[in-house]
């Protein structure tokens, strides 16, 4: 029972962190980024490369925030600014960016499944259960980049002018925000948080060339039930998380891969704006 | 070019398409025969892929599913039954029934009224993820993630598959091809353009592209069917997201919206995998990957418009011609004995009783009750935000009010959508000119005549019949003469008369006309005023104005409503409002302390200062 609590909470927290930045880049700029899991991968390569040369696994995750933040720069600037009033066309061609990543990483590193060294290693006993320690520290690192960017939309004077962006971009505009600039910072902050997702979630799976991908629609099915909110997202995960735990515990890890998916459609279909709150 | 030419002419070009596909067994190589018969099924996948992204503007990542539901289908019944030709033929019966059956759920989840096209690509893009699933789940049965081979199939040589799929690919192309170039095919672009007129023109669009998404899915599925019989062999990748993906990158590739360029996307891009990615399989990749962003970003509209612009715009230096205007279509008034609107029933024609609209805790009407018999013409005036065009809203479509009952020619409107308000006699004229922007003014005409003259699914209609009142229109304001215009050349008086003349098409009873002369200059508004006195006097019509310039108000009407802070304050004779001091005192906005909403004007109280 704890366990199955704990499987909870850990598995919402690993889909939160997955999440953010697609959310982030969803509320700003309207658009799906399907690049989002080949940035992913190009994070839990920059977490394979930071290991494999014996640096503290800790600073996978700073690297792979830089790998993901600087080739964002470069999608947002080349591929998604050209495509801001063509949302669908935006997510074929970030689809089709992550085929490139796809390719590059396959050709640079082969196709074979590696494996990074996970920072934390062994278990940690709460309430009677033995748990493994690296995911309850990601329910800390989760919780810590959710502060984190909420702190940063509330607290800041970009946080301001990005929600105004969120609101009425026309408005924002109009009043004198940069909300090209806006933009700009949201996308790279959406792929450098995509990378550091891709480096968190290596000692959980293997690292490959197509590692991103399942986790995609996982996230985009979420951020879709969630409007632009972070604590609707919390929210979604926690809900669609614990049914994937249960469904997978219960009745077959199949159907558990399919819960999300499956649910936020049909949530999306009785209530089109999901969890938001109007 | 006549019709019968138009038509004789793509059957040439498909007879020629038909004697390629003969000759290609005896020019190519086995091996080229061999790979070329899975890109020629993979062609007709696209196809759907194209009939549903490029025409109608579903963006669908699942097409893969029917092809597999075909596939599967002759792989399952091959496998656990004995192969006979019967049997074949349940094969084909069931992976075209399953993928109709599939559709079908697809299509209600994904098409219902209001959902968005963002959400029908995202039930697409969950549906190969599914229907994977599945087929790694079904154990021995689906043959889980190795698939179904070694199964039986009909006998015939590797050429005979080419010819059949071939065949196939031409049959469907041709097909399709004349279907989107018909009356009816022209729907699928209006839809995309415009979904929201469309419905407003009695148009059920929820339906029409349920059933194209029906004629995708089992054109997929026959494809499919075809594959696991040559290749004797089905894997759930043929299921999967990947294959999705690939047909809708072939489509852009190719040139979507215009049916040939996914097809030869799909055949170039199929058969040079094949040939290149047993030595360069990642750089093959990384190729079209790199060429599908970049077709996205810089060429939307693919590969074969550019192959074909540019050597007609290098003819076009060297030779010049007069553009030649497009054969157009030949207007007639429609005999009012053929008129086939809503005939007019009991009582009012439009009845409000006890409407109320709330946003959350924001309530823009409350308790709005009003009738209007046919032949009126009632101005529905009040500041900006009196609730004008929110009533409006909710008279031409069902779902709207909060609650309260509107009877349109004695029916109750229920909660239906707005193209069943339009089959009750609702005609709604937006606020802002609401017209298909890509289509010529006659086509817009004819879309919005779709509801009474069904469009033929192969032939364009050479000549238009529009009721009286419609023509008058386009009579008075010269649009007659600017059939062939596209709608986004015209000026925005003539768009908004164009719009009006399509509203008039559908023959309404009761006409809702959301500031009609806003943006015209006097001209053009005398003429619209004439216009509406006639259709009111005339042709017996309920209209419903809402209109803030007074003056055009006091001299149409024939009864005027004043809205303020979502109630009804005022409704009686031009005379009446024109002497009352409450609608002086809401238009110079210092009303608001003393206006009793329930009761009639007081005319104790003092002109504002």
């Amino acid at each position: 029972m704890i366990g199955q609590m704990l499987d909870i909470v850990t598995t919402a927290a690993i889909l939160y962190a997955v999440a953010t930045g697609l959310l982030l880049v969803f509320g700003v700029m309207k658009i799906i980024n399907f690049a989002h899991g080949g940035l992913m991968t190009l994070g839990g390569y920059a977490a394979l490369l930071t290991t494999q040369a014996g640096l503290n696994p800790w600073l996978a995750i700073p690297a792979a925030a830089l790998f993901g933040g600087v080739v964002g720069m470069a999608i947002e600037r080349f591929v998604v600014r050209p495509l801001y009033n063509r949302p669908l066309d935006a997510i074929l061609a970030t689809w089709g960016l992550s085929i490139i990543i796809g390719q590059l990483i396959t050709i640079a590193f082969g196709r074979g499944v590696q494996f990074a060294q996970s920072p934390l290693n062994g278990t940690l006993d709460l309430w009677g259960e033995s748990y493994s320690a690296y995911r309850l520290a990601l329910v800390g690192i989760a919780a810590v980049l959710g502060i984190g960017l909420t702190a940063l939309l509330q607290g800041t004077r970009l946080g301001l002018e990005t929600r105004a962006v969120i609101m009425n971009e026309d408005l924002a505009r109009g009043l004198g925000i940069n909300s090209g600039l806006v933009r700009f910072l949201t996308f790279t902050l959406g792929s450098a948080l995509a990378g550091v997702a891709g480096a968190l979630i290596t000692p959980l799976s293997s690292v490959d060339p197509a590692m991103g991908v399942p986790w995609l629609v996982n996230a985009f099915m979420l951020v879709l039930v969630s409007g632009a909110s972070l604590v609707s997202l919390l929210f979604a995960c926690l809900v669609l998380g614990g049914a994937q735990v249960l469904v997978a515990t219960h009745f077959s890890p199949v159907l558990g891969g399919l819960t999300i998916a499956v649910l936020a459609a049909i949530i999306l279909r009785i209530r089109p704006q999901g969890f938001a709150r109007d | 070019m006549t019709e019968a030419r138009r038509l004789s002419l793509i059957l040439v070009v498909a007879l020629l398409a038909l004697a390629a596909i003969f000759a290609g067994p005896y020019v190519l190589d086995t091996y080229s025969v061999n790979v070329l018969t899975r890109s020629l099924l993979y062609a007709a996948v696209a196809l759907t892929v194209d009939l549903l992204w490029g025409f109608l503007g579903i963006l669908t990542f699942g097409q893969s599913v029917f092809f597999a539901c075909g596939a599967y289908a002759a792989g399952l019944v091959s496998t656990h039954m004995d192969f006979s030709t019967s049997n074949a033929f349940l094969a084909l019966g069931l992976g075209v029934g399953g993928a109709l059956l599939v559709a079908a759920i697809v299509g209600w989840l994904a098409f219902w009224h209001g959902a968005s096209a963002l959400y029908a690509s995202v039930i697409t893009l969950v549906l190969p993820i599914v229907a994977t699933q599945l087929l790694y789940s079904g154990g021995t049965f689906t043959g889980s993630s190795s698939g179904l081979s070694g199964f039986m199939s009909f006998d015939l040589s590797m050429e005979a598959w080419f010819w059949l799929s071939g065949s196939f690919l031409v049959g469907v192309t041709t097909l399709a091809y004349i279907f989107v170039k018909s009356d009816a095919g022209r729907l699928l672009v209006a839809v995309r353009e415009n979904e929201q007129r469309c419905k407003y023109l009695g148009l059920d669009t929820s339906r029409l592209k349920i059933l194209v998404y029906l004629a995708c899915a089992a054109i997929a599925a026959i494809a499919g069917y075809i594959y696991a019989g040559y290749a004797m062999v089905v894997a759930p990748e043929l299921a999967g997201f990947v294959f999705g993906t690939e047909l809708v990158i072939w489509t852009a590739l190719g040139g979507r919206g215009t049916l040939l360029g996914p097809v030869f996307g799909a055949l170039i891009v199929d058969y040079e995998s094949a040939q290149l990615a047993g030595d360069y399989p990642f750089v093959w990749q990384l190729i079209i990957g790199t060429l599908f962003v970049l077709v996205i970003v810089a060429f939307p509209r693919g590969l074969l418009p550019v192959v074909f612009d540019v050597p007609r715009k290098l003819l076009g230096l060297l030779r010049p011609r007069p553009t030649t205007p497009a054969t157009s279509v030949t207007l007639s008034t429609l005999d009012p004995a053929d008129a086939q609107g809503v005939e007019p029933g009991e009582g009012a024609a439009l009845m409000v009783a006890g409407v109320v609209k709330r946003f959350g805790s924001l309530t823009v009407l409350e308790g709005i009750d009003f009738e209007a018999r046919a032949g009126e013409l009632v101005s529905l005036v009040g500041p900006n935000g009196a609730g004008k065009t929110t009533l409006m809203r909710c008279i031409a479509d069902g779902a709207e009010r909060t609650s309260g009952s509107i009877h349109v020619n004695g029916y109750d409107i229920g909660r239906k959508p707005p193209e069943a308000c339009v089959a009750l006699g609702v005609g709604r004229k937006f606020q802002m000119a609401n017209v298909f922007e890509t289509l010529t003014v006659a086509q817009c005409l004819q879309i919005a005549r779709v509801r009474h003259d069904r469009p033929s699914v192969w032939r364009r209609a050479q000549d238009l019949q529009l009721p009286q009142a419609a023509m008058h229109v386009l009579a008075t304001t010269g649009l007659d003469k600017q059939l062939s215009t596209p709608a986004h050349l015209l000026s925005h008086g003539m768009k908004q008369a164009l719009e009006l003349s399509m509203v008039l098409a559908l023959e309404p009873r009761v006409l809702l006309l959301d500031e009609p002369t806003a943006g015209l200059t006097k001209t053009e508004r005398m003429q619209i005023g004439a216009i509406l006195i006639d259709l009111a006097k005339k042709q017996g019509l309920c209209v419903l104005l809402v209109e803030h310039d007074l003056d055009f108000v006091r001299e149409i009407s024939s009864r005027v409503i004043v809205l303020h802070q979502g109630r009804i304050v005022l409704d009686g004779s031009v005379e009446e409002v024109v002497a009352s001091e409450l609608v002086k005192q809401v238009y110079a906005g210092s009303g608001h302390a003393g206006i009793d909403h329930e009761t009639a004007p007081s005319p104790s109280q003092e002109m504002p200062a």
